[in-house]
């Protein structure tokens, strides 16, 4: 995770300045000035530690809330990576929700049945009819909610269609 | 109350656990466990280990009783109330016999003290087993022989006994007038089990098909009594054959009342899509073929002739909408029954599926469509554009087997269908043959199928903490099950065939086979796999059309077709 340097020295990525001291906060570097590393950081987490990143504090959950972040983690190990699909998953509920209604449980059920074991979900290049199969069962989820309800479900529950998807498999 | 009744059961067993001391009994038993304690002291001598066989016979009690009222008790005479167990042994005697028109006591029966009692039950169960004739040659002779629920068998070696024979066997020791003779229990001198669940649902299986022969053979009295007695059976049995039995037993019962079912109204049909992996298996399977046919096109147009919820359509429309290229005008003709309550069911649906395909950036323009049956409909009123500006596909999912109940229908259906110029058409139907001319071979087909299908359904509700999708969807099933067994003439429509007959069918009609290819077949075991009772669900490659089984049992089968013989290419 991110580690804060609180001995003085500078944090030097590459091919950046260091950047001043900032104030009130005596030596030491905070990542809260520097938005786009955490970002670059973030990006690079997988989702359940996102997901923690987004209770550390008011400011990291604004910036895990970011879209293109889970856009990220949804695609990143996709080959070949889809096009096209942004404004469609946009208009459905975002990719943050794709991730959490779909994309996690499939991958995560998939994978058991695979190998039957705990390893890493998202380290994995998965293919082309498993976005497919996580794209259709996410419109689906969507006409579902408009057939029930007339407005969106709050939070993160997906409808009644991909609930099998969250049963637990012999936790 | 019954659920009642077994709490009591259990409580009594589990506090009566440690042996009671052996009580010093004038029958001297070998494997007698200790009396319940708690009875003992109200005067009743039990048999722990006979707790759970006296509960059932209590049950079976209330049931009886339930149906022929109590007046029939009056004149029974009751032994030795502390022996509970025969107590109830010599009611549910009196019952049966008074039940037969007292029939019985004219009919010949071994005598079997208990010491044979294991051996004849043996003997007759392995004669059972291996011929599966002996049922209906036992009935012959007496219309009210019970014989024919094939009691021994199944009762098998545990001696719960409720085989007419000791029954008779009491009645007659009674009539002897020799006291010590009825002390001696009807169990034999082993150890009293609960009947085995699985020789009782092979009992229930015997008693339906059973009586399904008697409904066959037109012997309305037997399958009466037969029917009854099924439903004590089930009474005492729990899980998916249970419920497979009761839907059909009841289904037995409105055809032997001549009780016709009417067209239930209340649509079930998105719960079954919920619980169970079968609908979406046939809207993925179908959408993959429609996708592939579409490939290409600019505009394209879907006619389904049973919209229901539209479920099928978002992700076709998905899919389109991330094509390469982007996506084709889509245009969607929906046909569906009236309405009781006079909604326009098909355009809210319509309308709904305009919102998301607004949302996903699809051009989409919806056409509904209120038909009683699908022969009222011909192309010319769907307003079929030229092929070279729009691509037509026709999709029916559990629709066209109901067009079997009328002469005719099917093949005008058919007709219509090359004049609306498709380039493909997707067929889903429930792989069984329920349309035979005779009655007792669709029965049997269908006792299997939806035993299979309720097998299924049980395991997905292992997973699944809302059961209401799970109980609706077996109301759904027996509602099909009512239909195929009940009905007749232009009223059943559940008229399944197999592919095998579908496929003769089409290709008589004037249509080819599309293959579904590969794409289809690993969307479909990826769907699958993702169910989590999915291990018993499996997908079948068979000559180009897929099926959805449960384990070796296909149950659904999609199939793709285009206009022109296979002779011609």
């Amino acid at each position: 995770m991110v580690h804060i340097l609180e001995n003085g020295e500078h944090f030097r990525a590459d091919n950046r300045e260091p950047e001043p001291e900032p104030e009130g906060f005596g030596s030491g570097f905070s990542i809260n000035d520097h938005l786009d590393l955490l970002i670059e950081v973030l990006k690079r987490l997988d989702g359940r530690s996102l997901g923690a990143a987004a209770c550390v504090c008011r400011q990291w959950c604004a910036i895990a809330r970011n879209d293109s972040l889970w856009e990220h983690l949804c695609f990143r190990h996709v080959s070949p990576p889809p096009v096209g699909v942004r404004p469609v998953v946009s208009a459905l509920g975002g990719y943050r929700r794709l991730y959490m209604v779909c994309v996690r449980p499939v991958l995560s059920r998939l994978k058991r049945r695979r190998l039957g074991g705990e390893s890493e979900v998202v380290r994995r290049v998965w293919n082309q009819h498993e976005v497919e199969l996580s794209l259709s069962l996410f419109c689906v989820e969507y006409y579902e909610r408009l057939l029930v309800g007339g407005g969106r479900v709050a939070g993160d529950s997906p409808s009644s269609s991909l609930k099998f998807l969250c049963m637990p498999v012999n936790v | 109350m019954k659920r009642g009744r077994e709490r009591k059961k259990e409580t009594q067993t589990t506090s009566s656990s440690p042996p009671a001391k052996p009580k010093d009994l004038t029958q001297t038993l070998p494997d007698s466990g200790g009396m319940d304690e708690l009875l003992e002291v109200l005067g009743y001598k039990v048999k722990s280990t006979d707790m759970a066989d006296v509960a059932q016979k209590l049950e079976q009690l209330e049931m009886v009783m339930g149906e022929d009222g109590v007046s029939q008790l009056a004149d029974t005479v009751h032994y030795n109330p502390s022996d509970l167990s025969g107590w109830y042994q010599s009611m549910l005697s009196e019952i049966n016999n008074t039940g037969s028109d007292g029939v019985s006591s004219s009919v010949d029966f071994d005598i079997t003290l208990p010491g044979d009692a294991s051996t004849t039950m043996i003997d007759f169960s392995n004669n059972n087993v291996t011929n599966g004739q002996q049922t209906s040659n036992m009935y012959d002779d007496d219309p009210y022989d019970l014989r024919a629920i094939a009691g021994g068998a199944i009762y098998g070696i545990s001696s719960t006994d409720e085989s007419l024979e000791d029954r008779n066997g009491i009645k007659r020791m009674k009539s002897a007038g020799s006291d010590e003779i009825i002390d001696v229990p009807p169990e034999s001198p082993r150890p009293v089990v609960l009947v085995d669940s699985q020789e009782a649902g092979i009992r229930l299986v015997h008693t339906l098909m059973a009586c399904a022969e008697a409904v066959q053979q037109n012997n309305m009295k037997l399958a009466d009594a037969l029917v009854k007695h099924v439903g004590i059976l089930v009474a005492s049995q729990a899980g998916a054959m249970a419920k497979v039995a009761r839907y059909f037993a009841s289904a037995l019962a409105q055809r032997i009342y001549k009780i016709y079912p009417r067209e239930s109204l209340e649509d079930l049909h998105m719960h079954f899509y919920e619980s169970c992996p079968y609908l979406k298996f046939a809207h993925f399977t179908a959408n993959q073929a429609i996708l592939e046919a579409f490939a290409g096109a600019t505009r394209v147009h879907v006619i389904d002739f049973s919209l229901n919820q539209g479920m099928q359509w978002p992700a076709l429309m998905q899919a389109l909408a991330l094509r390469n290229g982007g996506p084709p005008a889509f245009r969607l003709t929906g046909i569906g029954p009236p309405q009781p309550d006079n909604t326009d069911a098909l355009q809210q649906v319509g309308w709904k599926l305009a919102q998301l395909a607004d949302t996903i950036g699809v051009e989409f323009e919806f056409r509904g469509f209120v038909a009683n049956s699908l022969a009222d409909i011909d192309a010319g009123m769907l307003d079929i554009r030229p092929t070279d500006e729009e691509v037509v596909a026709v999709n029916s999912v559990f629709e066209l087997h109901r067009l079997l109940s009328r002469p005719g229908a099917v093949d005008k259906v058919l007709n219509s269908m090359k004049d609306m110029k498709p380039k493909i058409v997707t067929i889903v139907e429930q792989e069984s043959s329920h349309n035979d001319t005779v009655f007792l071979n669709r029965f049997n087909e269908a006792l299997h199928y939806y035993s299979t299908m309720f097998d299924s359904l049980e395991s997905s509700a292992l997973t699944q903490s809302n059961t209401l999708d799970l109980e609706m969807s077996e109301v759904y099933l027996g509602r099909q099950i009512c239909n195929v067994v009940a009905c007749e003439g232009t009223d059943r429509v559940e008229r399944h065939e197999t592919l095998t007959q579908w496929r003769t069918r089409m290709n008589s009609a004037g249509f080819s086979p599309v293959h579904l290819g590969s794409n289809a077949f690993k969307q479909a075991s990826m769907l699958l796999a993702l169910f989590a009772g999915g291990d018993g669900y499996r997908v079948e490659e068979n000559d180009g059309c897929l099926m959805l089984g449960w384990h070796t049992r296909p149950l659904i089968a999609t199939s793709a077709w285009q206009p022109g013989s296979v002779v011609e290419t």
